[in-house]
């Protein structure tokens, strides 16, 4: 597993000189709380046909940070992007909320779940 | 003749789903032209749960509740992360024990799959048979484990329980009763017209939309993608026991069955290898110490990739379970794939994504 850290304004550049869409395959977006005020942002790819050979690409960022969406580079990440939105309560560029949680849940229930 | 659009919900309750989930569709006509979805009924919220509520050597117990079906790839996924994050190696025998479950497990979900994929052809006969015949594994698996469907058989370090002569010797027994069932559906589903004629060209993903929609399992390779996950793993033996990836060319409901069909003949074939081959030695190994660091473990699941990151921190508790099932990634291509389709094919091209909302969910 190789991790690559970007700035979050370089996410779409990043991804774009790297992503070509038969070598490597985009598994998901993932967040992990590291602390009140950080969140690391992952993007996760892996080779085809390729023996464990994952590539995390991420980013440290504030909760109130606009996270740049990568939906027209890879169509699929809309959905783990709506889950990103819901689960941690961090704005992705063009993404409503509401994929999981109604309005009368517990609102971001991961964004602090260490704290 | 003019074209009229209106909107038909497909769901959240409806008689072709087996879990809730609801696609809005917008038709002209007959053709569907947008869809929309919501997947968030049965939401439970386990994430949150695994770093809060409960220690890790708990967590593989929890995370096997996040599906009835496919609860054994829960559980070796989140054991697997825990053992890499130990530094723990289990030895060969527990390895080809938990494969041989694993396989089992994938044959009877194919078979849930196939068996709705008939229904909703209208060949009631044809659910019922599969049905019956997928009894068989249910035995089976409560031969190996002492439970149908919530196994618990793998744990950290292990397996819950050996497998003697006796009980390898009618499970052997047994898959060859059910790999000549399984050559008879081959059959039907080649030759039948309920499901071959009326399934041909329906539901069509090509392999470029494949890759560009980043489909997984059996949706994937029926469009020729070869994406299985246990040709990219060391973790089990499957180099050893006669994996072999399943592909087909055609992309629609039709190829998705047959590479179904074909993935149950090699789950068969690799379950009897390892009842043949199973080597000696223990069924638990003792791990000391805590979680540290993160990993990620994949695992092709019946349904296609199951991803499982996990962050440790030297304590009890873990500081992230993050978990990404199969249906959950496949739902852009879900959509996709509705695109101009007749609505009344609808419900027959969701069976044939044996789509799983209790995973998705989660």
């Amino acid at each position: 597993m190789q991790k690559i850290e970007i700035k979050i304004t370089k996410v779409r550049e990043e991804i774009a000189s790297f992503y070509e869409p038969k070598v490597w395959h985009f598994l998901t977006l993932n967040g992990v709380a590291l602390d009140e005020e950080t969140l690391e942002v992952q993007w996760i790819f892996s080779r085809y046909e390729a023996l464990d050979d994952v590539v995390i690409y991420f980013s440290k960022i504030s909760y109130d940070t606009l996270i740049p969406s990568i939906v027209e580079l890879i169509p699929s990440a809309i959905i783990s992007q709506r889950e990103l939105v819901d689960m941690f309560g961090v704005p992705v560029e063009g993404t409503e909320k509401g994929l999981y949680l109604d309005e009368d849940s517990m609102q971001k229930p991961l964004a602090g779940c260490k704290l | 003749m003019s074209k009229k659009t209106i909107n038909i919900p497909l769901g959240s309750q409806h008689i072709s789903l087996l879990e809730p989930v609801r696609f809005k569709f917008e038709c002209e006509n007959e053709t569907i032209v947008g869809v929309d979805s919501d997947v968030g009924f049965v939401h439970r919220g386990v994430e949150r749960a695994c770093t809060t509520k409960f220690k890790y050597d708990a967590i593989g117990y929890v995370v096997a509740r996040i599906c009835g079906l496919c609860a054994i790839t829960h559980s070796l996924s989140y054991t697997v992360a825990i053992e890499k994050l130990m530094d723990a190696q289990v030895n060969s025998k527990i390895q080809y024990l938990r494969t041989l479950l694993l396989e089992l497990d994938r044959i009877h979900s194919h078979m849930l799959c196939l068996s709705h994929t008939a229904e909703s052809a209208g060949f009631e006969a044809m659910f019922m048979r599969i049905m019956g015949d997928r009894e068989d594994i249910m035995e089976i698996q409560e031969l190996l484990t002492g439970n149908r469907i919530q196994f618990d058989y793998i744990s950290i370090g292990g397996v819950n329980r050996d497998i003697d002569s006796q009980r390898a010797k009618e499970i052997t027994l047994r898959l060859r009763e059910l790999e000549k069932k399984i050559y008879g559906y081959i059959e039907e589903f080649e030759n039948n017209w309920s499901l071959s004629l009326k399934y041909k060209g329906i539901g069509r993903l090509s392999l470029d939309e494949a890759y560009k929609f980043n489909a997984i399992g059996p949706l994937a390779r029926a469009s020729g993608l070869a994406i299985d996950v246990r040709n990219e793993i060391d973790y089990l033996p499957y180099k050893e026991i006669g994996f072999e990836m399943q592909l087909h060319t055609d992309g629609d409901i039709h190829a998705r069955n047959s590479v179904r069909l074909a993935e149950i003949l090699n789950s068969i074939a690799m379950c009897r290898n390892i009842l043949e081959g199973l080597p000696d030695g223990d069924i638990f190994t003792k791990i000391k110490g805590k979680p540290t660091g993160e990993v990620l473990v994949r695992y092709e699941a019946p349904r296609g990739e199951l991803m499982y990151y996990v962050k440790g921190n030297k304590t009890a508790m873990l500081d992230r379970v993050r978990i990404k099932t199969p249906t959950f990634a496949s739902i852009p291509a879900f959509s996709h794939i509705f695109m101009g389709e007749n609505y009344a094919d609808a419900p027959a091209i969701l069976a044939s994504f044996d789509p799983c909302l209790s995973c998705t969910a989660k």
